[in-house]
Formats: C-alpha cells, structure tokens, sequence
C-alpha cells in the first residue's frame, strides 16, 4: 500500500513496489487507508504523514516504512531524526534512485522473510570478500585489512575512513555487547578490550563486504541475536546526540552517522546482522543528510540456513 | 618537551602545548595523559590523529572536560576524523578552534583533498555555516567542502 498525497510521487511509488509484481493500494490520506490495512499490509507512507502521525508505527501492519516527502527530494533530516525518536523502524532518506533501490530491497525482504545477507544490495556479479575472527584481537587487523582492501579497488580514502569506524564500531559491538548470559545480562561489556579470547561456537564473529560501484556493503554478524531492534532507532536519532550525550552506546550510533542505509537483521537468540551501506556514487552532499534505517526481525530457520546459532 | 605513548597514540607534551598523533581507541586512556599536563591554558594540536572511535571519543571527551576545568582549550589543526565527531556532540558548541581539516572536493578537476581551514581567517563565514573555498592542490581553482557544512561547521555556529 502507498500512502502519499501528491499524485506523481504516488505514480512513482507504486511503479516502485509494483516492480515486486504484489498488489498495490494507493490512497492520497491515511484515514483511508487505516480503513483496509490489516496484519499483512506492507505501509509505504510520506513521512511528512508518518512525521504528524508518529503512533501510526504502532498499528497492527506487516511493516511502515516512511519515504522522502515532497516531490521525492531527500527527506528532512529533522523529520528522520523525528521518526527515528518516534521508534519508526523502516525510515527512507534518500530520493531516486536510490529510493528505488532501497525500497525494493526493503520490501522484498518483508515479503519473502528473507532478511540476512548484503547480497541483497549489491548488483548480480559483485563478489563478496569476507574475513572470520579467530581471536578478540584480530579486530584491529581485520578492520585495518577491510580499509586497505576497499582503497584497494579505488575508492577514496575518504570512503576507507568511513569505512574503518564503521567496521571498527560493528565489530567491537558484536564482540562485547552481543553475547549474553541466559538472563540477559551482557557478559563481556566490561572485558578488557585487547585481552586474548578465542571466539568459537557462539562467539564467532564474521564480517562480509563487497562494492558493486553503486554501493560498498559492510556486514558484521554476530551469533546471539541479542540486539533490541526497538530501541535501537531512538538511539540513533539526531546521530546519537541523546546517547553520546550520556556517554553510553556510542557505537552504534556513529557507525549510523558514517554511513548512508543502516540495516539491522535479528533472529532473537541464534543471529544479528548489521549492514552498512556507502553510497559511492554520489558526492555525500546529494544525498539524504541522514542515513536511511531499516531494522528487521528474522526466523530462526534463515539464520541457521546463514550460519546462526541453532 | 615529554613524549608519552599510550596504546597506539603518541603525546608530546611541553608548556601549554599538547600534540597528538596516531589512533585515539580504546588503547587510548587519555585521562591518564590530562593527569601530566600543566594546569592552565592549553593549546591541543591533533593535526596527526587518524582514526577515533567511539571509545576514544570517550576518553577524548575526558580528556577535554580535565582540561578545561583547569584553563581556556584552544584546538588547533584538529584532524578531519576528530572534527566531524566533535560537531555530534552540543558539549563542543562554541570551541575555540583555530584550524581544522576538512573534506574538499574540485569542481573543475574532481580531485578530492582533506585541506587545512583557517578558522581565524574565515571566523565570519564559519560562524554563518559556510566553508570557504581554498584553491585545488592540482589544478588551482577553488575547491568547495564536500559534505554537509553540519557535519563540520556546527562548532562554530553563531
């Protein structure tokens, strides 16, 4: 379904999620739409909308997800920052054709409860290099390697040093905040960080990455699925100023702030996926100010299939 | 003068200077480096800083709060990794930054280059949130900041 009120955004949006060959509902109002959407309705909504209506994200829907505004420019980054506060969990920043891309991939992935992987991002042919942890400490070489290999293949240094925060920053996440205990407390948070622990079983941590020219993907996977997937957008509103602020989980919020789509994939207790995109195409002033977000909450089954715990 | 490593950054210290350089991390423990500097006015050039993480912005945060309840901070040269991060957070609104590196990008030559900006020099158009244009390391034709002015110039907002 697409709610938007102005009429060519609506053509394009439709033609958007149409491309998934789905049924789709336009309506120029939401009190229209709210008549007819139901637990299996995928809500693709103007975010100016979602922006006066931020409770809508509450309502019984397979997913919302806000797209940019008016004439499909960038979306506001106030707006975002709002939306992301509200616990809006799917928030598109960017405009064509990036939207496009974005959108599909987003809505593929709630359609067919296929979540995990950066393959979905990256165009067919791109070949995907990955590195394993054996050893808590093999985060710095693994970030330091991740950062060569991406100059490497030509892109700007400035696209390295997002990429060695964002790595770094993932990593040490995976690492330290993941793993639990079965209360749920987080067992390594206060582990020194160059101590030596050899990562097995549950503590193996992987990081994929690959560029097809449009995109340059980074994807850090941990084994505990541990990752609150509804309180991570407010934590990244206003680029984690609220958690900088109070000297608490950072991380996360700065891997955000580094990147242009943040995804987030969690199958509770067996995996939690982060993807970070780069959009290397565009210089970062013509794009969405504000990354785009997209959390998503996957089966036990896909996560086994993509190396989780079981 | 005293050098002091910690972790994988390097301090040199003398009378109301601290320079930095190498990687601010969790190897970093900066409170322990405030702990030797001089009380009173410090000028803190972070020119040779090339990575910081959020742990070390941590510490970097530690670092500046010691400093400044014992005398005025002046940052000078501070590093594009550094600067971009200090613009997150409302506690570096109004610094006094005399120099900072940023991303610039040439229209003409499409070279991309992290230049030096003079933020004495350009005071006015910083604090109006606009980047001056510095001439291209290649080609000599103005270069314009390649990101969003936020990112770097909150800092200096009026």
């Amino acid at each position: 379904m697409v709610v938007h009120p102005e009429r060519r955004a609506q053509r394009s949006l439709q033609r958007l999620v149409g491309a998934t060959q789905c049924k789709v509902d336009v309506y120029d109002n939401i009190d229209a739409a709210l008549k007819v959407i139901d637990a299996s309705t995928i809500a693709v909504v103007d975010a100016a909308i979602a922006q006066a209506r931020p409770a809508l994200r509450e309502l019984d829907a397979k997913a919302w997800i806000a797209v940019p505004g008016e004439g499909l420019a960038p979306a506001e980054a106030g707006v975002l920052d709002g939306l992301l506060a509200s616990g809006w969990t799917h928030v598109v920043a960017h405009q064509m054709p990036i939207l496009a891309e974005e959108l599909l991939a987003t809505i593929q992935k709630l359609m067919r409860d296929q979540v995990f992987g950066l393959e979905k991002y990256m165009a067919w042919g791109a070949e995907v290099r990955s590195y394993t942890l054996v050893d808590a400490r093999d985060r710095d070489d693994v970030v330091s390697s991740l950062a060569r290999d991406v100059v490497g293949v030509g892109l700007p240094d400035r696209v390295g040093s997002l990429v060695s925060v964002i790595a770094d920053e993932l990593l040490a996440n995976a690492l330290y905040v993941a793993p639990v205990d079965a209360t749920g407390t987080r067992i390594r948070s206060a582990e020194q960080r160059d101590r030596s622990r050899a990562l097995a079983g549950r503590d193996v941590v992987t990081v994929r990455w690959a560029t097809d020219a449009r995109y340059l993907a980074i994807e850090v996977r941990d084994r505990w699925g541990s990752i609150d997937l509804h309180a991570i957008p407010a934590r990244l509103a206003s680029g984690g100023k609220q958690a900088t602020s109070a000297e608490g989980g950072m991380g996360l919020p700065l891997a955000f702030a580094c990147c242009n789509q943040f995804v987030i994939g969690c199958a509770p207790g067996a995996l939690t996926e982060v993807v970070a995109l780069l959009d290397v195409r565009y210089k970062p002033t013509e794009l969405g100010r504000t990354a785009s977000f997209h959390a998503f909450t996957g089966t036990a089954d896909e996560a086994a299939f993509v190396g989780g715990a079981s | 003068m005293t050098a002091v490593k910690l972790g994988r950054l390097e301090a040199e210290l003398s009378p109301g200077r601290v320079v930095l350089r190498g990687r601010i991390d969790d190897s970093s423990p900066l409170g322990e480096l405030a702990a030797q500097v001089a009380p009173g006015n410090v000028v803190v050039d972070t020119d040779g800083v090339t990575f910081i993480n959020s742990i070390g912005m941590r510490e970097w945060m530690r670092f500046v709060r010691t400093l400044k309840a014992r005398g005025r901070v002046t940052y000078e040269r501070v590093a594009a990794v550094l600067i971009t991060q200090m613009n997150m957070l409302p506690e570096f609104d109004g610094s006094a930054i005399t120099s900072f590196h940023a991303q610039y990008e040439c229209g003409a030559c499409g070279a991309e280059a992290v230049l030096l900006v003079d933020a004495v020099a350009h005071a006015e158009e910083l604090r109006g949130m606009r980047a001056p244009k510095l001439p291209c390391p290649e080609c000599g034709q103005p270069m314009a900041l390649a990101d969003f002015p936020e990112r770097y110039l909150s800092v200096f907002k009026a």
